[in-house]
């Protein structure tokens, strides 16, 4: 069984979906076998969704149509 | 005697040493690749590993291989000297001309003859090569190893012959002349339009041998390619099942692409780039327009490289050097000493000359071994190139290739463009639709580098401002968001310059390195999500993703919140796609240690 540096070496692709059928199945084999391991992708797994489902960043209208407006008052005025 | 300038090289040099074992002669192409030892030594352990050690075709069968390439290539030096081992193997003198002239005449057994086709077809028209052609030697017996082998002794052969053509070796036996009789045998699968087929060779997907793990701990050259290219490109891995065929490759290439005593990287990359575009390999082309960016060219000027290096802003004398490597790589039949010539008087040197030889060869090798075994991407090629195919395709078929220029401007397929053609014509509203439409992505931009909203919502004012100033100035080298981002990035960048909070996003590589491998192990929730508001997730990741260092924290920003590919954020931000990848890593590992106390099993419901 590889060894859980080699798995991490994997690991960046593994959790893209990345990796080949035959990568693949030496990695499950080792988290099959590995606690450590298998926590670890358990857990990256479920910061990635968390992460991206969390709609972080959004900027509201009601706080980016006034930016645009202005801008856009600002290239008009200056276009006379 | 050949067209360069030669050294003397002793007769003991190992190479040389082991050719004269090998096959009882030191051939003239490698004679004339004396100016630059270590690039010999790069062919010689090509040819030791594919074509001299003992393999899963036979030896003779590999030569008859080489001999029939060298032959439907009009390729007098190689006909010359493959005729003289294949004879020195036992062929009997008849038997060499009917492969000169029709390898269907020499009596052939049904395997020998399907593996002699395929390998002429894979040399031929590589695109036209497909999962059917493979199939068909698995039906004829052939052992996924066997069928390794003969794609890389194909591209043996392709390396070979770009060598000679290039180098103009002395010939080391009486010729052989091809009878005028000759009759090419039928061109199987190759098509006058070249794009159906690049279609029809996508329908059953690669890799088409199977590549069993290596690991880079027990596979040492593995260990190297990771260190240098900070990953392992699926080129090198769908070899896995031949490690010696791998690992001769693995030396050659660095043999010949990692010294910079000639040309330099950048060079060199830029031959591959424009070689693989005039083969049309997209693999290749991504490959090598990761490369440059890696090394510090900025995405558009390599896409633009990739689809007509006469529009890009190289010099002239680089862009003679490209159009050399591509006449030679691609139009060999044309190809004579005058073009040495050319680049001589332009004041490259000898040195120079020959490693863009090799360089151009190298590249042949690697798009026919790409294409042989469906080697899937590791990156998505530039949509530009893609979008350029077809008229690449003409280009690459007609001489008057700079005739057909094809430049990027207004040719990118971008849902944005007719907006922005009005944008630049001084239409205000369209202009203003446009922002609309890209609010979140230049927001979560500003908000990656400067880290706080009250900063970022000014940023955002005159990124705006700042992007009306300059619409004028756009050309289509890229998408049109990709130019926004750069705008944002800019204004964030020197807003932190002026803040002297200067927080670099691109140094301190060397920390990328270090043991990533979190401690933390204690088992997450089955549903972690559910144990928490969705607001307090939001702010509880919202916090995380501030209190990255901002490298990883722009990279995760554009990655997994506006949800770019990994290829768009490595162009959006200039960076390689490993780098990216490294560095997303990072941030997400960052995230999870943060995240991890309050979902981790014990702490279900505790904040409800």
């Amino acid at each position: 069984m590889i060894t859980c540096e080699e798995f991490f070496a994997e690991f960046a692709d593994y959790l893209e979906n990345q990796v080949s059928p035959e990568v693949r199945q030496e990695l499950e084999l080792h988290l099959s076998q590995c606690r450590a391991c298998h926590v670890l992708y358990d857990s990256s797994r479920k910061t990635v969704k968390i992460v991206t489902e969390s709609s972080s960043f959004e900027l509201p209208r009601s706080v980016s149509d006034p930016i645009i407006d202005r801008v856009m008052a600002k290239l008009r005025t200056d276009r006379g | 005697m050949s067209f360069l300038k030669e050294l003397r090289l002793e007769d003991k040099f190992g190479p040389f040493l082991a050719f004269q074992v090998a096959v009882g002669f030191i051939p003239n192409l490698l004679r004339a690749q004396s100016l630059l030892p270590r690039v010999i030594e790069a062919q010689a352990m090509l040819e030791g590993a594919a074509r001299l050690r003992e393999g899963s075709i036979p030896r003779v069968q590999r030569e008859r291989i080489l001999l029939s390439i060298a032959a439907d290539r009009k390729d007098t030096y190689c006909i010359s000297m493959d005729s003289k081992v294949l004879s020195s193997l036992g062929a009997a003198d008849g038997q060499i001309d009917d492969f000169l002239n029709d390898y269907r005449r020499a009596d052939l057994s049904a395997g020998d003859l399907a593996s002699l086709q395929f390998c002429l077809k894979l040399a031929r028209h590589a695109p036209s090569v497909s999962s059917e052609d493979i199939e068909a030697l698995r039906a004829c017996g052939f052992e996924d190893e066997a069928i390794l082998e003969a794609v890389v002794v194909t591209a043996l052969a392709v390396y070979r012959c770009t060598l000679s053509v290039g180098l103009g070796p002395g010939p080391d036996f009486g010729p052989r002349k091809l009878t005028s009789t000759r009759i090419d045998p039928p061109r199987e699968g190759v098509r006058h339009s070249l794009l159906p087929d690049i279609h029809e060779a996508a329908r059953r997907k690669g890799p088409y041998v199977p590549a069993p793990y290596l690991s880079p701990k027990t596979f040492a050259p593995f260990g190297v390619v990771q260190k240098s290219h900070g990953f392992i490109p699926n080129f090198f891995r769908a070899q896995t099942l031949r490690p010696d065929l791998l690992e001769a490759e693995l030396e050659a290439v660095g043999r010949i692409l990692l010294p910079e005593d000639v040309l330099t990287r950048v060079q060199k990359e830029c031959i591959l780039l424009v070689v693989s575009a005039a083969n049309l390999n997209s693999y290749c082309v991504a490959v090598h327009c990761n490369m440059l960016r890696g090394l510090g060219m900025p995405s558009e000027d390599g896409d633009q490289i990739a689809v007509n290096h006469h529009e890009s802003n190289l010099t002239e004398s680089e862009k003679a050097l490209l159009d050399f490597a591509v006449k030679l790589g691609t139009r060999g039949s044309e190809f004579s000493c005058d073009d040495v010539v050319k680049l001589q008087t332009l004041n490259f040197t000898d040195e120079q000359i020959l490693e863009c030889v090799v360089v151009t060869a190298l590249n042949n090798f690697a798009n026919t071994v790409q294409m042989g075994l469906g080697i899937e991407p590791d990156f998505a090629p530039p949509p530009v190139f893609e979008e350029n195919k077809v008229h690449l395709s003409g280009a690459a078929l007609t001489p008057t290739q700079s005739e057909g220029a094809v430049c990027l401007v207004h040719t990118l397929q971008d849902a944005d463009a007719e907006l922005v053609a009005q944008a630049q014509a001084g239409k205000l509203e369209a202009f203003e639709e446009l922002v609309r439409r890209h609010t979140q992505l230049i927001y979560r931009t500003l908000m990656a580098i400067l880290g706080n909203p009250i900063d970022a919502q000014d940023a955002m004012q005159d990124t705006l401002l700042s992007a009306f100033k300059h619409v004028s100035g756009f050309q289509g080298r890229s998408k049109f968001s990709t130019w926004l981002v750069s705008i944002a990035r800019n204004t964030a960048l020197q807003r932190l310059r002026s803040r002297k909070n200067i927080e670099s996003l691109d140094e301190g590589e060397c920390n990328e390195e270090g043991d990533l491998r979190p401690r933390q192990v204690r088992a997450w929730q089955d549903n972690p999500e559910q144990s928490h508001s969705k607001s307090e997730i939001r702010q509880l990741v919202e916090t995380g993703i501030l209190a990255l260092p901002a490298k990883f924290r722009v990279v995760v920003m554009l990655r997994d919140i506006e949800q770019l590919s990994t290829d768009e954020v490595a162009r959006q931000l200039g960076l390689s796609v490993p780098a990216v990848k490294t560095r997303l890593l990072r941030g997400r590992l960052m995230l999870r240690e943060w995240l991890s106390p309050h979902f981790t099993a014990s702490t279900k419901g505790a904040v409800q």
